[in-house]
């Protein structure tokens, strides 16, 4: 069940590199919020139970209801408009993303290390490269933003395949989390969004002197 | 045999089902589910016309586009019968059939001399050339899956056991849904109702066709529907038999036909320009496909 979750995960990536609306992108996160979940939940069995509960709240409550809610505020406030403004044509970002799947998977499967589960491997490597690519070829601020949740998303796959070893690791993901929401997001975005009126990266250039 | 059989016997009442299906959800009674064969048999009664810009390919394509698809499904198995050709690697040599009809039908359109049939013969180039890697690369899946490489021993040597494949058998349907539409020009891809010429993929290649061809070419089509039916059908039949396997397979393609009418009611043909990537995202699922089939396999530790 774990893998069916897993393969559900890259599937929703496709699905970002051809979407073409900010609102569909914050549908995925709170998607990709509940896999997160389910895994969590299938996956960590060996911990102690108040550290399990405090992991699977924190993925219900931060990544699939309060961070995509807080987003959708934002692009509310400052009137962002609804399309995604990406540099190059959806039809290469989904050749793009495919071969980076492909890539990791041939990547993994020549690694030789023992105790390694190679579908979370896959997957984790995946999520944080599309997050990568999702940055470099947007031309809005808030698609960074969501490119690097989609990030964390990644880290946090990766550190689930050895949270029952190393709950500490699984926690340090998740304060990441809290931090880079909550801080830069929220007071940085705000103060930005008074500055300019229509975020775009190209326009940052006017907070140099 | 017996798949032949049943191909062409369900040919019959596809594309009416399929009507009949749009014309419920829209609030009318529509025609019957034999209107569109009664059509076909009334232009198989005229003379066709030629015109005098083309050459003796466009005379031999509708002919020839038959002659490919029934090839073809000679080649479909059912369940663990198998079809009336049937060796190693013969799904390789299903598609390229599948291809040549394509082809000629393609070169047809050009030989016309007209601009509007050349434009949607290249796009319907395009959105087949984007389709084949997501066909090979499913099948190829289930051939490893199974180990072996025809048709016939790959559907009667499915069976599900893990969770995992029956996400994998799924997906697959769905995918293969997706690529019967698009090689057959429904919608979202291709409206086959719209009559600005602009904007047509499949109607228009066949504009300059008339008579006992045009006749062809659209008996051609509802074979088309009830191959990709039949091959859909074969990923749940395959173990059981006889007279479980025939009344499922009816079940399935008539499912398949008011799916099709289902989705043609509610979607609109989405924008030129996002057709290429709705029908390179079937290839990349069916990477996906692929490697859970590496994970059943446990040849991906």
């Amino acid at each position: 069940m774990t893998d069916i979750l897993l393969i559900a995960l890259a599937m929703t990536l496709l699905y970002i590199s051809i979407a073409s609306r900010l609102n569909t992108y914050l549908n995925i996160l709170i998607f990709q919020g509940f896999i997160l979940f389910g895994v969590t939940f299938l996956t960590l069995t060996k911990i102690s139970t108040v550290n399990l509960i405090l992991i699977m709240l924190e993925t219900i409550v931060f990544k699939a209801i309060a961070v995509p809610l807080f987003l959708k505020h934002i692009i509310k406030r400052n009137r962002i408009t609804r399309d995604s403004e990406p540099y190059l044509p959806n039809f290469i970002s989904l050749i793009i993303v495919t071969f980076i799947t492909v890539a990791t998977i041939l990547l993994a499967s020549s690694i030789k290390v023992a105790n390694l589960d190679k579908t979370f491997f896959v997957v984790a490597l995946s999520t944080i490269f599309t997050g990568l690519y999702m940055i470099v070829t947007r031309k809005k601020i808030i698609s960074h933003v969501i490119g690097y949740i989609i990030i964390e998303n990644g880290v946090f796959v990766l550190s689930l395949a050895v949270g029952n070893e190393m709950t500490m690791m699984v926690n340090l993901g998740i304060m990441l989390d809290i931090f880079a929401s909550v801080l830069i997001l929220g007071i940085f975005f705000n103060r930005i969004g008074d500055l300019l009126k229509d975020p775009d990266i190209d326009q940052l250039r006017n907070l140099k002197d | 045999m017996i798949s032949l059989i049943l191909i062409v016997f369900v040919s019959l009442f596809f594309t009416g089902l399929i009507s009949r299906t749009k014309s419920l959800l829209s609030g009318r009674k529509g025609p019957g589910i034999f209107q569109p064969m009664r059509d076909i048999f009334r232009l198989w009664k005229k003379g066709s016309v030629y015109s005098v810009t083309t050459s003796f390919i466009f005379q031999i394509a509708p002919t020839v586009y038959i002659a490919s698809v029934l090839m073809a499904i000679l080649m479909v198995p059912f369940g663990n019968k198998p079809g009336l050709i049937s060796f190693d690697g013969d799904f390789i040599m299903f598609a390229y059939m599948l291809a040549l009809g394509k082809f000629l039908m393609i070169i047809s359109a050009f030989d016309t001399g007209s601009s509007f049939e050349g434009m949607g013969a290249s796009r319907e180039a395009l959105f087949s050339m984007l389709v084949e890697p997501a066909f090979f690369v499913l099948i190829g899946s289930f051939a490893l899956f199974t180990g072996h490489t025809s048709f016939l021993e790959i559907f009667s040597e499915l069976h599900y056991g893990t969770q995992i494949s029956y996400l994998l058998g799924g997906l697959a349907s769905f995918v293969l849904i997706m690529i019967a539409m698009v090689e057959n020009s429904r919608m979202p891809i291709d409206d086959p109702k719209t009559h600005l010429e602009l904007t047509m993929i499949h109607e228009v290649m066949v504009l300059d066709n008339s008579g006992f061809d045009l006749g062809l070419i659209m008996y051609t089509t509802n074979l088309k529907f009830a191959m990709y039916g039949a091959v859909i059908a074969n990923f749940f039949i395959g173990m059981f038999p006889l007279g479980v396997s025939i009344p499922m397979f009816l079940i399935i393609q008539a499912g398949f036909a008011i799916t099709v009418g289902i989705i043609e009611s509610f979607m609109a043909r989405f924008r030129m320009g996002h057709n290429p990537q709705f029908v390179y995202i079937l290839t990349s699922v069916s990477l996906l496909i692929f490697f859970g089939v590496l994970l059943v396999l446990g040849k991906f530790a």
